[in-house]
């Protein structure tokens, strides 16, 4: 496997040897119910994975994300930022899941998982988890589950933007680290729109 | 054109259960600048908070017309597109979004408001860099996060830009003075002056003279306790540097 972005399949298994790197990326839009399992092994000395996701959703859609990332060889690294909004009454569990090996010494990891709730019935249930074995690694993980700041929405409306612009706004600017692209910014707009009606 | 700009009467207002305004009444006419002075506490902030309409605050009683529309009636973003702006005490910092792409939205809404196009690309950057030039904020700010990171003099600069891009017509000085060098101070007090036309008006709210020296007031006001209670010319300021509140 060599250098190269890809979207991951709704289950995929990839084992990336030394040296090499992997990207993958993935979203979930508005009235899709997905069962995302991504599985990386991080095989040989110094290879690596960086993945972003995101899921935008309004109605009644049920997301099950699972990502095990599993560090087998010295000084592997891997990123991962997967944000999301959830509105409507959707459903969206995300395990993630970061195992270092005996050996895996000179791990450098970090997963984030940060979701924005825009509706009271909206559920975000969300497990990141480490399972350390080496000494001398570098790993974090963080989850967030929080709504729309009206501090900022007022500030934004008091210049003329409307409420549904402003909340488009802030989370476009939410969901961006978790998003490849111009084109991928246009249809996170387009789809937060879809469901800010 | 009606000549009385902004017309408060009798306004209560409470954040929660505690009343902060309790019977505020103010004239404005179009062509002045007004200045409402008065202690920590007085209800300042809260009754500017009240006139852009920010969502924490109750009103309980009184009115407030706008260019003869009932402006308690109308949104935050209605409020702005009928030329109401409030520059404000802590400006908000907004991560991600650029201020380049936070005016050009304030603008685009504003002007649809008003049954026109957008402007072309090349107009905004140009309009964009003249107020930039007018306030002496750096073109590379554009490209940053709105407020994030900005020291706060940028921060009251960037108020005063923002100002000037809105071009409003009651612009609402929330103690934008407060924390500023001379220089900064003068970039407000510049910004001010530009604006002052026959059809516009200004309401500074301060806790200190300084500002108006550079920013000459029609009228100044006393707030206390949540309401006005006394009004005078510009020498009403000089009275509360040296004497304090505690008099009125």
């Amino acid at each position: 496997m060599g250098h190269g972005r890809y979207i991951a399949p709704p289950e995929a298994r990839y084992v990336v040897g030394a040296g090499e790197s992997l990207e993958l990326t993935f979203s979930v839009m508005p009235g899709e119910s997905k069962d995302i399992d991504i599985s990386v092994d991080l095989a040989g000395e110094g290879a690596s994975f960086d993945l972003k996701g995101f899921y935008i959703l309004g109605g009644e859609e049920k997301v099950n994300i699972r990502v095990l990332v599993h560090h087998k060889a010295p000084g592997c690294r891997c990123s991962q930022t997967v944000n999301g909004v959830a509105g409507g009454s959707s459903q969206v569990r995300f395990d993630g899941r970061i195992i270092v090996a005996p050996g895996a010494d000179g791990t450098d990891a970090a997963q984030t998982n940060r979701n924005v709730l825009i509706s009271d019935s909206a559920r975000v249930e969300t497990t990141p988890q480490l399972e350390i074995y080496a000494d001398d690694v570098k790993c974090s993980h963080g989850a967030t589950v929080g709504k729309l700041n009206e501090e900022e929405l007022f500030y934004m409306r008091s210049r003329g933007i409307p409420d549904r612009e402003a909340k488009v706004l802030q989370l476009v600017s939410f969901l961006s680290p978790a998003v490849s692209g111009e084109d991928g910014i246009a249809a996170v707009e387009d789809a937060l729109r879809r469901i800010m009606v | 054109m009606q000549d009385i700009l902004l017309n408060i009467k009798g306004l209560h207002a409470s954040a929660g259960e505690k009343e902060i305004l309790k019977g505020v009444d103010l004239e404005i006419r179009r062509g002045e600048v007004h200045a409402i002075m008065g202690p920590n506490g007085a209800g300042k902030s809260t009754l500017s908070a009240v006139l852009s309409g920010k969502p924490d605050y109750a009103v309980t009683a009184g009115s407030v017309t706008f260019a003869g529309e009932d402006l308690l009636a109308m949104s935050p973003e209605q409020r702005s597109w009928a030329g109401l702006f409030l520059s404000f005490q802590y400006p908000v910092e907004i991560p991600g979004v650029t201020i380049s792409a936070f005016m050009k939205a304030a603008l685009a809404a504003r002007r649809k408001a008003a049954g026109l196009g957008e402007l072309s690309a090349s107009e905004f950057i140009t309009l964009m860099k003249e107020k930039m030039a007018f306030v002496g904020m750096d073109p590379s700010f554009s490209k940053r996060p709105v407020n994030v990171g900005f020291s706060g003099g940028e921060k009251k600069r960037a108020e005063i830009f923002q100002m000037a891009m809105l071009d409003p017509v009651l612009s609402i000085l929330d103690e934008t003075d407060s924390g500023l060098d001379v220089d900064a101070l003068k970039v407000v007090a510049d910004g001010v002056n530009a604006m002052r036309s026959p059809d516009k008006a200004t309401i500074i709210i301060t806790h200190y003279r300084k500002l108006l020296e550079y920013v000459r007031p029609d009228r100044v006001h006393v707030l206390k306790a949540g309401r006005i209670v006394c009004s005078g010319g510009e020498e009403l300021a000089d009275v509360i540097e040296n004497e304090g509140f505690d008099k009125f």
